[in-house]
């Protein structure tokens, strides 16, 4: 099932950073770490530079605790660790989104201490809803790009519009794997689909297009058995534990939606076409899936969590939850609840990158398979 | 805050007893009103809107502190822990949502039920998290007065953006109590604001003399009407009281502390719960904590000829708003201008943007003053989590090593 293209991503896995420094090399062009799914890629990639998402990654961490408290995050430990290792150092610069507290602390930290030639913050709104915040977030926005300009060169609105373009194309793409997962999952095991998503963001997405298109060829072409799989829908910011992933499939179930922000958030959505590009990014941002870090009002994430986990027609939920981590500790109550009343189960992981111990989840994840399959 | 821990040490402050008193009776009003509708209001929030419109603030932060002083916070998180809430978020939220639930708290029978909520993130994204539940506990509205933060310098269309929203919160308070906003009211409001925001600034002045005539223990408790009714005429009088009161001090030469030796700054939140052990503690050791970063951070400054835009921009450049290196050059004036011996950073567990980036302050001021800073893990109500003989321990290295140099 899904051939070269697929081996080809897959064996990204290893060393994920590996694409990003051979294209580097290949067509020395710039690299801008980012590190949230709100972050503006297109207008990275107008400028001709290779925008790569930052997650952290599962290290014991050492120089990073000079400068970030135990209470902090893994994702933020783990990332400025990085940093501070040199690991990061094929990347030129570094933009942070205004999300949660954390990250808005991490970015004075990181600005100061990370030694990038450029960094940049977009301070988006954290009203996700009205026309003042829609506004400011176009000024804001606009503000980014001149900064961007000055150290990339000209994002023309050609160059932006045709990279909306692209990036349409990719989310078009992964949106259509998740669809035919939604089918039938035994097409693809779940840590392998949420790969596909996630290595989209540390690839130039013109390649990872290419690749993408031979792997839903593939996908079609070969006739699944289909493997009755438990069907579970996974909630939280990142996913990337990806021994857990195969550990959930090895004892029977698999995830086939999700609402990770590697997952279904980094895809979901199309920005319009053809029209001012920076309002075409703001409508993107203002129509996709509700982040725990903004404000939605007038779509409450809980109702619209249970929708999707009932399109999914998963029979139970996993909350992955870095811990420390509180915009998506705050919603579980009543994300749960929600779920609760659909009567969907679920259980709430708490983990942190480094310290996952696959065997203490196991233990979990089949207790929630078990009562979905005694119901 | 609470009614138990004025007076702490040394020669008591007389204002104490009606700083007590006008608070009794904001929350006896604010408990038994028929006609004024009641908005719960995170505590960097315009409060000058509410006043004058004729609505009570409440402060869930500030009860978070007496709850933490009269130290029943605990008891009050597990309520909320056991609805879901991990015991890593914010403990002031974490025990308000308990108090909500159970009716219960350092005020009898509870906080008064809110009609609309007033959030503003210049503090912290925990409160949008905190008062999105409060509006579905309560089911009331809530209004966000979103503050883009600082990280070098503030563009223009964000202070527009708070701007238009000043406009907006207008339009949601005349929606919510059914009356009309005049400006002439608002002008009125604002000038009593800045008249109390300057007596507070000359309170905490009186502080740069040696000896201090209060510590930031004293300040913490009677911070208390700054934050909460600033825009009324009552806060004007306390504050004047209070400042003569501490001028004279100053005049006859009585310190805070007996024998000061050591003059401290201190940063974050304060500890509600250990208040009353550390400031025994520093003061025990002739160490004098003159001035702090949090109490100071209610020295909004609105200019009456332009409320509105100063307003936004005031609101939006408070301390927790603004990026560590920002932070960095106030502290060194705190430092400076209060003729500090050293730093204590209170490292506290619940609360984000004032913790993470301490680590990498401590080593600023130190490099830039030359002065020593001490760091303490703890949390402002949580007392779960507190160590108190490893943090005495601490505070008596860092005070020998202060004799030293």
């Amino acid at each position: 099932m899904g051939g070269d293209a697929l081996k080809k991503l897959l064996d990204m896995r290893q060393d994920p950073y590996a694409a990003a420094r051979a294209y580097k090399e290949r067509t020395g062009c710039k690299v801008m770490g980012f590190f949230c799914c709100l972050a503006p890629e297109e207008m990275i990639h107008a400028a001709g530079a290779l925008p790569v998402r930052i997650t952290g990654e599962n290290r014991a961490v050492s120089k990073s605790g000079a400068h970030l408290q135990s209470y902090c995050c893994s994702l933020a430990r783990t990332s400025l660790d990085m940093a501070l290792d040199g690991e990061l150092s094929f990347m030129d610069g570094t933009v942070f989104t205004h999300t949660c507290d954390t990250m808005m602390r991490l970015s004075d930290i990181w600005r100061l201490n990370a030694g990038f030639a450029v960094h940049g913050d977009v301070v988006l709104p954290v009203r996700f809803e009205g026309d003042l915040a829609r506004e400011y977030a176009g000024k804001e926005l606009s503000a980014f790009r001149h900064k961007m300009e000055e150290f990339l060169g000209p994002i023309t609105d050609d160059a932006l519009n045709s990279s909306i373009k692209l990036y349409n194309r990719n989310r078009r793409l992964l949106a259509e794997l998740y669809a035919l997962r939604r089918d039938d999952p035994s097409i693809l095991p779940g840590d392998q689909a949420l790969w596909l998503v996630t290595s989209s963001a540390l690839m130039e997405k013109s390649e990872h297009n290419a690749l993408l298109e031979e792997v839903l060829a593939d996908l079609k072409s070969s006739s699944a058995p289909g493997n009755g799989k438990v069907r579970l829908f996974g909630i939280g910011s990142v996913m990337d534990q990806w021994d857990f992933l195969e550990m959930v499939e090895d004892i029977g179930a698999t995830m086939v939606d999700d609402d990770f922000c590697n997952g279904r958030r980094y895809f979901d959505t199309e920005a319009p076409e053809g029209g001012d590009p920076i309002e075409s990014i703001v409508a993107r941002l203002w129509d996709r899936q509700a982040c725990p870090c903004k404000h939605h009002e007038q779509r409450g994430r809980a109702a619209c969590l249970a929708d999707r986990v009932a399109e999914a027609r998963a029979a139970g939920a996993v909350f992955w939850q870095f811990k420390f981590c509180e915009p998506h500790a705050f919603d579980y109550p009543y994300v749960k609840k929600a779920l609760d009343a659909a009567g969907v189960p679920s259980i709430q992981l708490e983990i942190e990158q480094g310290s996952v111990s696959i065997e203490q989840l196991r233990t979990r994840v089949e207790a929630l398979v078990e009562t979905i399959r005694g119901s | 805050m609470s009614p138990d821990d004025g007076d702490l040490f040394g020669t008591s402050i007389k204002a104490t007893e009606q700083m007590k008193q006008l608070m009794v009776e904001y929350y006896i009003e604010a408990k038994t009103t028929k006609d004024k509708p009641i908005c719960w209001i995170t505590s960097g929030g315009p409060v000058e809107f509410l006043i004058a419109m004729d609505v009570i603030p409440v402060y869930p932060e500030n009860h978070g502190a007496m709850c933490g002083a009269s130290k029943i916070a605990p008891g009050l998180a597990e309520v909320s822990e056991e609805m879901g809430f991990s015991r890593d978020v914010c403990s002031y939220a974490r025990l308000d949502i308990g108090a909500a639930v159970t009716e219960g708290g350092a005020i009898p029978g509870g906080l008064p039920r809110p009609d609309f909520l007033l959030c503003c993130n210049n503090i912290c994204g925990t409160v949008v998290k905190w008062y999105e539940e409060l509006a579905r506990f309560f089911n009331v509205p809530m209004f966000l007065m979103d503050t883009p933060f600082i990280h070098t310098t503030k563009p223009e269309h964000a202070t527009e953006y708070v701007r238009q929203q000043c406009l907006e919160l207008i339009k949601f308070l005349e929606q919510q109590t059914k009356k009309e906003f005049t400006l002439e009211k608002f002008a009125e409001v604002a000038l009593l604001s800045v008249q109390a925001v300057e007596l507070w600034k000359g309170v905490l002045k009186t502080a740069e003399s040696r000896p201090s005539p209060f510590t930031c223990f004293d300040a913490f408790i009677h911070m208390a009407p700054i934050v909460t009714l600033r825009g009324t005429s009552t806060v004007v009088d306390y504050y004047m009281l209070l400042k003569k009161e501490m001028e004279e001090r100053v005049e006859q030469g009585i310190g805070a502390v007996a024998e000061e030796k050591y003059r401290l700054i201190w940063d974050n939140i304060p500890i509600w719960y250990a208040m009353r052990s550390l400031g025994n503690l520093f003061a025990s050791n002739h160490a004098c904590l003159v001035a702090d970063t949090y109490t100071t951070a209610w020295a909004i400054d609105i200019k009456i000829d332009d409320p509105l835009t100063s307003m936004a921009d005031a609101y939006t450049k408070v301390y927790l708003n603004i990026a560590i290196d920002i932070m960095l050059d106030q502290l060194i004036d705190l430092m400076e201008r209060y003729q500090a011996d050293g730093l204590v950073m209170h490292s506290n567990r619940s609360c984000k943007p004032y913790s993470l980036g301490q680590y990498d302050l401590a080593r600023a001021v130190t490099e830039r003053t030359g002065k020593p800073a001490l760091i303490i893990e703890a949390d402002m109500t949580d007392s779960r989590v507190y160590s108190e003989a490893q943090v005495r321990e601490r505070v008596e290295a860092f005070i020998e090593s202060l004799e030293g140099s």
